[in-house]
C-alpha cells in the first residue's frame, strides 16, 4: 500500500486534516505519518519529514502533502536528508482535497503514479467543468459492459458515496467511466475520487457507467448495485 | 587580523551571530510582521540560542563538523522557510569545507558560495526577488572581487558585509515573488525583506569577528 506524509506548518492543521480525509475511508486506512509544526510553534521542519517518510519505509511508495511554500522547500531537502530509499513523490496538489483524494486512492489500492495524480488533480474538484483531472483514456482490451441507472439518494455522489464508489471502483481491474447524462458532464474515471466529485452527478440524475477489461460485467452490476441501493441512504421523498 | 579563518573563528563568529539575532529580533520580526508571518526574529534567535548550547555542549572539532552541527540544528529549531534555507547554507558550506583546517580567504569565499548556492537551489529564488539573497549574493561576489585584487582576509570580509548591507537596503522597493510575502504582491513594496535583514547581519558579525581575531 502507499503511505502519506502530511507536512504543514501546524500540526493540529495536519491532524485534522487527516481526520476529515479519513471519514471517507473506509476498511484499512493506508499508513500515515505527519510532519508538521517545528521547535513547539508554527513551522515544517527537514529532519521530521525525512524521519517520517523513513517510518514508511514498509509502503510501497510515499506520497508527500504540503501546505504553503516552505513545506515544499522542506519535502524537497528531507529527500536528500532521508536514509531510506523507497519512491517518493511530492505532491504539488492542495492539502486538505489532496490529502483526501491520495487517502482514498491509496486505500484502494492504488499505484503510487495513481495516488500521486489522485493528489497532483484534487483542485479539479472545485473547478468546475473539467471532470476529469487524473486518469488516462481507456485502452481496449478485455470485455465492455455498460449500464445506466439513476441516481436515488439526494445529495448523488457527493462526499462519503463518492468515496464509498471510488473504492469499489479501484477494486476492479477494469477501465471504468461514469458521464452523467443529465447534467451532460463526464466521463469521469470511477475510480478517481476527484474526478467523481468534479462530475457532482446529483439525485434524479441518469448516469452511465462504462467498464472496458476482464472483470468488466461484475464492476458495472456491483457499482450499479451501490446507486441502486442509495449508498445506505434513504431517498427523500 | 589573520589571513585565515580558524575553528575559533568560526565559533565565535556564530555566537556573534546568536546574540546578534537575540539583540535584532524584535526588529526583524517587526519587518516580517509588515510583508510576512511575524516569526522571523524569534525563530532564528530561537535557532541560534540552540546552536550556542550545542556547541557549549560538545565543541566540534573541526570547522565542517562545525557548519554540519549548525546547520542541522537550524533545521529544526527555527521551522518555516528560514530554517530550511539557512540550515542548507551551513551544511553545503561544511561540505565545502571538508578536509580544511583553516580557511584562507578563497577557501572562505568557496564554502559561503557554495552555501549560497544552496539556498538557490532550493529557494528557486534569483537576485531581486526580495529574499535572503539579495543580501548573500552581492556579499560573496563582493569578498570574490576583493579577493582577486589582492585585499587581506579582513578588507575582503569588510567588503562583502557592505555589499550584504547594501542589497539589504535594496530590498525595500521590491515586490516579492518568493515566499509569505509574495501573496502581498504590490503591498510587499516599501520594507525591507526580513530575510535579507538577517542575512546582512550574519555577514557582519563574520566581518566584525575576522577582523577582531
Amino acid at each position: 500500500m502507499i503511505g502519506l506524509v502530511i507536512v504543514s506548518h501546524s500540526e493540529p492543521l495536519a491532524r485534522a486534516t487527516v481526520d476529515l480525509a479519513m471519514q471517507m475511508v473506509h476498511g484499512d486506512p493506508p499508513p500515515v505519518q505527519l510532519a508538521a509544526g517545528a521547535a513547539d510553534g508554527f513551522g515544517t521542519d527537514a529532519v521530521a519529514i525525512a524521519d517520517a517518510i523513513d517510518a514508511l519505509a514498509d509502503a510501497d511508495g510515499v506520497v508527500v502533502l504540503t501546505d504553503l511554500g516552505s513545506a515544499v522547500i522542506s519535502a524537497e531537502f528531507a529527500l536528500d536528508l532521508r536514509s531510506s530509499t523507497h519512491p517518493v513523490r511530492i505532491s504539488d496538489g492542495p492539502l486538505v482535497e489532496g490529502t483526501t483524494a491520495a487517502l482514498v486512492r491509496a486505500a484502494g489500492g492504488g499505484t503510487l503514479d495513481e495516488v500521486a495524480a489522485e493528489a497532483d488533480g484534487a483542485l479539479g474538484a472545485k473547478r468546475r467543468g473539467e471532470a476529469e483531472p487524473a486518469g488516462s483514456e481507456p485502452d481496449d482490451g478485455g470485455d465492455r459492459a455498460s449500464a445506466e441507472v439513476t441516481i436515488r439518494n439526494r445529495l448523488g455522489l457527493h462526499s462519503r458515496p463518492a468515496g464509498t464508489f471510488a473504492r469499489a471502483a479501484a477494486g476492479f481491474a477494469s477501465d471504468i467511466r461514469v458521464t452523467d447524462l443529465t447534467a451532460g458532464r463526464g466521463p469521469a474515471n470511477a475510480a478517481s475520487l476527484v474526478a467523481l466529485l468534479a462530475l457532482g452527478a446529483t439525485g434524479d440524475h441518469v448516469v452511465r457507467i462504462e467498464a472496458t477489461g476482464p472483470d468488466a460485467r461484475e464492476a458495472v452490476q456491483t457499482l450499479e448495485d451501490l446507486i441502486e441501493g442509495g449508498f445506505g441512504e434513504m431517498p427523500e421523498g | 587580523m589573520t589571513d585565515a579563518v580558524t575553528l575559533a573563528t568560526v565559533d565565535a563568529w556564530l555566537r556573534r551571530f546568536a546574540a546578534e539575532t537575540a539583540e535584532q529580533a524584535a526588529w526583524l520580526t517587526e519587518l516580517d510582521s509588515a510583508i510576512g508571518d511575524a516569526d522571523h526574529g524569534t525563530n532564528l534567535a530561537r535557532g541560534m540560542a540552540a546552536v550556542v548550547e550545542k556547541l557549549d555542549a560538545a565543541p566540534p572539532a573541526d570547522i565542517p563538523a562545525l557548519l554540519k552541527a549548525v546547520g542541522m540544528t537550524l533545521i529544526s529549531k527555527v521551522g518555516g522557510a528560514s530554517g530550511s534555507l539557512y540550515g542548507s547554507f551551513f551544511l553545503e558550506a561544511g561540505k565545502a569545507a571538508a578536509g580544511a583546517d583553516d580557511l584562507d580567504g578563497r577557501a572562505l569565499e568557496a564554502a559561503l558560495r557554495a552555501g549560497v548556492g544552496s539556498i538557490v537551489a532550493r529557494g528557486k529564488a534569483e537576485p531581486g526577488d526580495k529574499t535572503m539573497l539579495d543580501a548573500l549574493l552581492p556579499a560573496v561576489d563582493a569578498l570574490q572581487a576583493a579577493l582577486t585584487s589582492g585585499s587581506a582576509l579582513g578588507d575582503a570580509v569588510s567588503a562583502a558585509s557592505d555589499a550584504a548591507a547594501a542589497g539589504r537596503d535594496a530590498t525595500e522597493p521590491l515586490v516579492a515573488r518568493k515566499g509569505r510575502a509574495s501573496y502581498l504582491g504590490e503591498r510587499s513594496a516599501g520594507h525591507l525583506d526580513p530575510g535579507a535583514a538577517s542575512s546582512a547581519i550574519l555577514v557582519k558579525t563574520l566581518a566584525d569577528t575576522v577582523t577582531a581575531a
